[in-house]
């Protein structure tokens, strides 16, 4: 191969091999560094836009928040007086933290990418349940003496299995807890840690997020950034959240493949999805198709998207139920392709509409 | 230059005086000419490797005509990154993309797979690896999961592709290998980022990374040297070598993304001294933590390191260091240089480009194909 003939280059476009002096082309240069390259085409009415999501995922991150602190509140409650009320406003706090952690998910950049964030929030894929395993493993009984609490310290610097909402859900819905009382101290200790873990990595994202501020406004990079987290959520929505358990994609159906398949919470936590877009997203979006004369796109955006949170509200089940009944797997049919509509209508006409390009190795990370 | 009797221990001794490329120069003339024709010298080269993607998302080895003219795919069953030629065969060698646990064998003039080889149980690799000049081993980097130690695993290409040994590297994450002009001493560039199968590309040790640019001692696995970047949290990721034994190293910062200061571009130089390289502020923000190749050119005093991220690639001076150009390229990928001073540059959007000595890119073709990170 390293034989083959010689060849010169020939490039297509010779006139582009400019003759001009180098000291010609050294000015403009300069000009030319200040901004990013996809910062070029863009204009300054991205700014504005920024600052409408910044504000709005802001407002998103604060809820986030605030939801964790009250869930690590509920946790608190229900191991003082574990009771059926405060064992039901438990389960309805985690699921209300775990909406919100759902909804600023399209944000995959900035804070939350430092000390690998989202998968202390979610560890998920899970597809080798190691949620369930290093659960079992936290909650073994010693053979001699009493169990030692476990403290939110232990958790703090465990792996990201034990650190999330999964690892709660399996505290509040695993079968195996059937056979335990979660308001025993070691099961009640695990649960105060983890949503104690929770409550703190929340607090420190949306302060991080409000000085992240000054560099996501400044940095034009981030118009692109932000569009692409919103077109990632919605692949994930489509590909791996619906199509893979239902079996969409070209393997069976397996309800194992849905998150939050322990308390069937998963058609729950797409809705909370779907409206972080319409929160933290849809205002942005459409200031910036507005100043490219793209009204018409946000309309049918908005349009699509609140069609599709009707239907995923409109869901009594999520997916593991959904599957075993005619019925609901046919509603579930009908969000699936609510999603694939709002996908096709961002990832392809408003993406080509505003000419954002996705990096197969600006996303590579490798 | 008249040559010098040089042993191999000699010629270490010699690397570790910082005189590699007396050590080089000393080399029996037909191993020296070799690994130069192998490592730097592509002016004859008329084909190029890189893995690909289709715009279905199906995987490939590409081969591309250095006029980018021509070019022919054959597939591989996952998503590649890096690769290398065997010398004195019609071999590429094309490994699967981390954490992959295979390696692809090809024959490019046949267009043929020919072996297929797995990282074996408990290992898998980081996608990049090298062959020592005479084409019989084969190194590789790779993870031993149970304890995440580096390691260098050494196959014998001749008696197909069996494993050897395995140097350990007392470090985490080695990522891309080359070999020295010495042809004696591999360079390799250690991540320090610790990630396990079970949870997919997750980083499991930011707090606590020892990344660094080694070199070792082909035969004994031995670490030559170990130099670390700045700041824990700078993934030593990439390098290329040039003709005197110089090194460019490329970095992925690991901290907040906003802390856009830190170097990217790291050099040891022929003498074995090691400088991280500043870049002027607006061009280094816009990098966003980020490089992905290098390429050194033999044939002008200068190295291309590409920066998708930035939609950039970036020129510097080999020697000094000193920006060159800096040319906006959407989603840059791999670099090579072309043997005549300048490089040809890959992009994910499909495009091949040329690059002059000057600086200026030149589209040379535009084909449905996301180009990875790296041209062989």
């Amino acid at each position: 191969m390293s034989a083959g003939s010689h060849s010169e280059l020939k490039p297509l476009t010779p006139w582009l091999f400019s003759s001009k002096p180098m000291a010609l082309t050294l000015l403009p240069l300069a000009l030319v560094l200040s901004l990013p390259a996809s910062a070029q085409a863009e204009s300054t009415d991205d700014a504005a836009a920024r600052q409408r999501w910044h504000t709005d995922l802001g407002t998103l991150y604060a809820a986030l928040a605030t939801s964790t602190d009250e869930l690590k509140q509920a946790a608190s409650d229900y191991c003082a007086a574990p009771d059926e009320d405060s064992r039901n406003h438990l389960d309805a706090q985690w699921l209300q933290a775990y909406q919100d952690w759902q909804a600023i998910r399209l944000v995959d950049f900035g804070p939350i990418e430092v000390d690998s964030r989202a998968w202390q929030m979610q560890f998920w894929p899970d597809r080798k349940n190691l949620v369930g395993t290093r659960m079992a493993s936290r909650l073994l009984q010693p053979t001699d003496g009493q169990p030692q609490p476990i403290t939110q310290s232990d958790i703090d610097n465990a792996g990201v299995a034990e650190q999330g909402f999964p690892a709660l859900e399996y505290l509040l819905y695993d079968e195996a807890m059937d056979e335990r009382q979660l308001s025993d101290p070691l099961p009640c200790s695990l649960l105060q840690s983890i949503s104690g873990h929770l409550a703190d990595t929340s607090a420190a994202l949306a302060t991080d997020w409000t000085d992240f501020g000054d560099h996501y406004l400044a940095t034009d990079s981030y118009t692109t950034a932000t569009l692409h987290g919103a077109m990632q959520l919605l692949d994930s929505l489509e590909d791996k959240r619906l199509g893979e358990p239902l079996g969409m994609m070209g393997s069976p159906a397996n309800h194992y493949l849905a998150e939050a398949w322990r308390s069937d919470a998963s058609v729950a936590l797409i809705a909370g999805s779907l409206h972080g877009l319409q929160q933290g997203f849809a205002p942005g979006l459409r200031q910036i198709l507005e100043s490219h004369q793209q009204d018409e796109l946000a309309d049918a955006f908005e349009t699509q998207l609140s069609d599709t949170i009707d239907q995923a509200e409109s869901l009594q089940s999520g997916i593991a139920t959904g599957l075993e009944d005619d019925q609901a797997l046919a509603q579930l049919t009908t969000l699936y392709i609510e999603v694939a509509q709002l996908r096709e209508l961002l990832n392809q006409q408003i993406a080509v509409a505003l000419g954002v390009v996705r990096g197969f190795n600006s996303s590579d990370g490798d | 230059m008249h040559r010098l009797p040089c042993t191999d221990q000699q010629r270490r001794r010699l690397l570790k005086l910082g005189l590699g490329s007396l050590a080089a120069a000393s080399m029996p003339l037909p191993l020296r000419a070799m690994a130069s024709r192998y490592e730097g010298n592509t002016a004859q080269r008329r084909w190029f490797f890189s893995a690909v993607d289709n715009l279905d998302g199906q995987h490939f080895l590409a081969g591309l005509s250095r006029d980018a003219s021509e070019h022919f795919l054959l597939p591989v069953p996952e998503r590649c990154h890096g690769g290398c030629l065997r010398p004195g065969h019609t071999q590429a060698v094309l490994f699967a993309r981390r954490p992959g646990t295979r390696l692809h064998v090809i024959d490019p003039r046949r267009r043929q797979p020919l072996h297929e080889i797995e990282a074996g149980d408990g290992h898998h690799f980081y996608g990049h690896g090298v062959f020592e000049p005479s084409g019989r081993r084969l190194y590789v980097t790779a993870n031993r999961i149970d304890d995440a130690m580096g390691l260098i695993r050494v196959y014998d290409a001749e008696h197909g592709y069996r494993l050897e040994e395995d140097f350990e590297l007392a470090g985490i994450g080695p990522h891309e290998v080359a070999l020295m002009p010495d042809g004696e001493t591999l360079a390799v560039a250690l991540g320090g980022i610790k990630t396990h199968p079970d949870m997919g590309r997750i980083k499991l040790n930011l707090e606590d990374m020892d990344p660094a640019l080694l070199l070792i001692d082909r035969r004994s696995g031995e670490v030559i040297e170990r130099h670390r970047p700045s700041h824990h949290q700078l993934s030593c990721r990439h390098l290329d070598i040039g003709p005197e034994g110089e090194v460019i190293a490329g970095y992925q910062f690991q901290g907040p993304e906003w802390e856009t200061d830190h170097p990217l571009i790291a050099r040891r130089a022929a003498d074995g001294k090691f400088t991280e390289t500043d870049l002027p502020e607006s061009l280094q923000t816009s990098l966003a933590s980020y490089t992905a190749s290098v390429a050194i050119s033999h044939h002008a005093p200068s190295a291309l390191i590409t920066a998708p991220r930035a939609g950039r690639v970036v020129m510097i001076n080999r020697h000094s260091g000193e920006l060159m150009a800096s040319p906006a390229l959407d989603d840059a990928a791999g670099a090579r240089c072309d043997g005549q001073g300048g490089y040809l540059v890959t992009s994910g959007t499909g495009r091949v480009s040329h690059l002059d000595m000057k600086g200026q890119l030149t589209t040379l073709n535009e084909l449905p194909l996301r180009w990875d990170n790296h041209l062989t």
